[in-house]
């Protein structure tokens, strides 16, 4: 048996490309052959990514193909997998609710609606369906799949093994930093992580400063509506950094005091699992998969009440015994999403992907 | 504020001793800011989301479904970057498009502000007719009810 992967595309560095490699050296290490497949193939992955077209010569009705879904298929990926006699199963990564997008992106906004749309088609012509999450899971259950399973996101703590960038370090590594690592859209409620930092700033530590760090390709507008506010609200040391690269990303969760979550749906979390890897204590707003993701640890919060999370990032900066048993808690929760682990998982739910 | 506002699953950590720090320290945020509720950041926020998210001029009647955003307004390329995918022509090729686009951009974007901050004053200017005509449409609808049902 081969068990191949597909995904539209992928590329260095996005939580969903990453688990498309460590899935695939998971299942090359438990003796399957197993390729990655894309309908737009990257100049820079060719090599470890073919295009679908070639897909004929590998497909047979015995082989398994995940087929890694989050945002949508073409049309003629929908035609392809329809056709393709393989033991298909989906692996979704969810889908943004396009009800956020309204006003800020209409194009994101009907490409999410259409993506869930093709879930009840998918549902029809997959023999599986597997989530990253609980949360996901019952996403698929709701669109016809019956009884998915949970495979989590692997971490490789190898892939963080990269040389901080000295210069944010230098700049940035001393006072109360609070942190939030993903890419700029409604759902994940920056504003609110603002809010919280207004009342930071202003009653708890006038030294704080946050930095909002990811790319806001496609969300101008609500960019600019972040920025207006942080400016009516005269926050200095609001730092949107925009995409930044990997030693740049090393360096900010080194310089981070706290990780703050404030995002209302979230299919999983990687910058959850970077900030338990760094030893960045988390306080989270509890929605979505983030409650499932930390299992316990970390600091969930139940209410957005702006001015009493504040003081909680205030005391987990001053209690260092606090903040130490948060950080070992994390630690320990980490060990779940470790190759060794997930692997095991992958291989109990790949003898029998429906079953 | 509820009692279980926050959850720490160990059993070592006095959660409720959390909670009474927190407690008694928001307290005293009251003393400092304003009582005025509209001063508040979350009202500043919500009004900033109606302003330029959610409050297009759509007054049908007025503009025919025709959405004027405030975002549509700004005409002045914020985001624009000069990148190059080639090796060693990049670099090349983006210093010569950067100095032309510095030379471009210093007598355009004076031009560009400018018609950007008139659209924004156009817009409001539209958005205050817009609710004019809606109320005088209103007006117009109870004036005809009321001749109609012989009423002064």
């Amino acid at each position: 048996m081969q068990v191949h992967q597909f995904h539209p595309t992928v590329s260095f560095g996005d939580a969903i490309s990453n688990q498309i490699l460590s899935l695939q050296s998971l299942l090359r290490r438990m003796g399957y052959r197993s390729e990655i497949f894309c309908e737009r193939l990257p100049t820079h992955f060719e090599g470890r990514a073919r295009h679908m077209s070639q897909y004929a010569s590998y497909s047979s009705s015995t082989n398994v193909l995940l087929s890694h879904f989050s945002l949508g298929y073409s049309p003629a990926v929908l035609d392809w997998l329809g056709k393709v006699p393989d033991r298909k199963v989906i692996v979704y990564h969810n889908i943004t609710p396009h009800k956020y997008f309204a006003g800020i992106n209409d194009v994101y906004l009907e490409a999410a609606q259409a993506g869930r749309e093709q879930l009840n088609h998918l549902s029809k012509v997959t023999e599986a369906g597997w989530g990253d999450s609980t949360f996901n899971c019952q996403e698929l259950a709701e669109h016809g799949w019956t009884d998915p399973k949970v495979l989590p996101i692997v971490f490789e703590p190898k892939r963080y093994r990269i040389r901080p960038d000295r210069k944010v370090l230098k700049r940035w590594q001393d006072g109360l930093n609070v942190l939030f690592v993903g890419r700029v859209s409604p759902n994940k409620r920056f504003e609110d992580i603002i809010l919280t930092f207004y009342y930071l700033k202003r009653f708890v530590r006038p030294d704080a400063r946050l930095f909002l760090v990811g790319a806001a390709q496609g969300m101008e507008t609500y960019l600019e509506f972040l920025q207006a506010l942080v400016k009516r609200l005269d926050l200095p040391d609001v730092i949107f950094t925009g995409h930044v690269s990997g030693p740049q990303l090393m360096a900010y969760y080194r310089c981070a005091s706290v990780y703050l979550s404030m995002s209302e749906h979230e299919g999983f979390g990687v910058p959850l699992l970077e900030s338990m890897h760094f030893g960045v204590p988390i306080v989270a707003y509890q929605a979505a998969a983030v409650p499932e993701t930390l299992d316990g640890s970390g600091i969930l919060v139940k209410e957005k009440n702006y001015a009493a999370v504040a003081e909680l990032i205030g005391l987990l900066a001053e209690d260092d015994n606090l903040r130490a048993r948060i950080v070992a808690q994390q630690r320990e929760r980490l060990e779940d999403f470790l190759p060794e682990r997930v692997g095991a998982r992958l291989e109990e739910i790949l003898g029998s992907p429906s079953a | 504020m509820s009692d279980d506002w926050i959850e720490i699953s160990d059993e070592n950590i006095n959660v409720e001793e959390i909670m009474q720090k927190i407690r008694e320290r928001t307290a005293c945020h009251a003393s400092v800011s304003s009582p005025d509720d509209s001063d508040k950041p979350e009202m500043a926020a919500e009004a900033l989301w109606a302003e330029m998210i959610q409050d297009p001029i759509n007054a049908s009647t007025f503009l025919k479904g025709f959405q004027i955003h405030q975002r549509d307004c700004d005409i002045v390329p914020r985001y624009y970057v000069i990148d190059w995918r080639i090796p060693i022509l990049g670099p090349i090729h983006a210093v010569i498009r950067r100095l032309i686009n510095a030379e471009v951009r210093r007598y355009l974007l004076p031009s560009l502000k400018k018609q950007s901050s008139f659209n924004l004053r156009v817009r409001r200017a539209l958005k205050e007719l817009a609710q004019e005509n809606t109320r005088l449409c209103q007006e117009i609808e109870k004036l005809q009810q009321d001749q109609n049902t012989g009423q002064p």
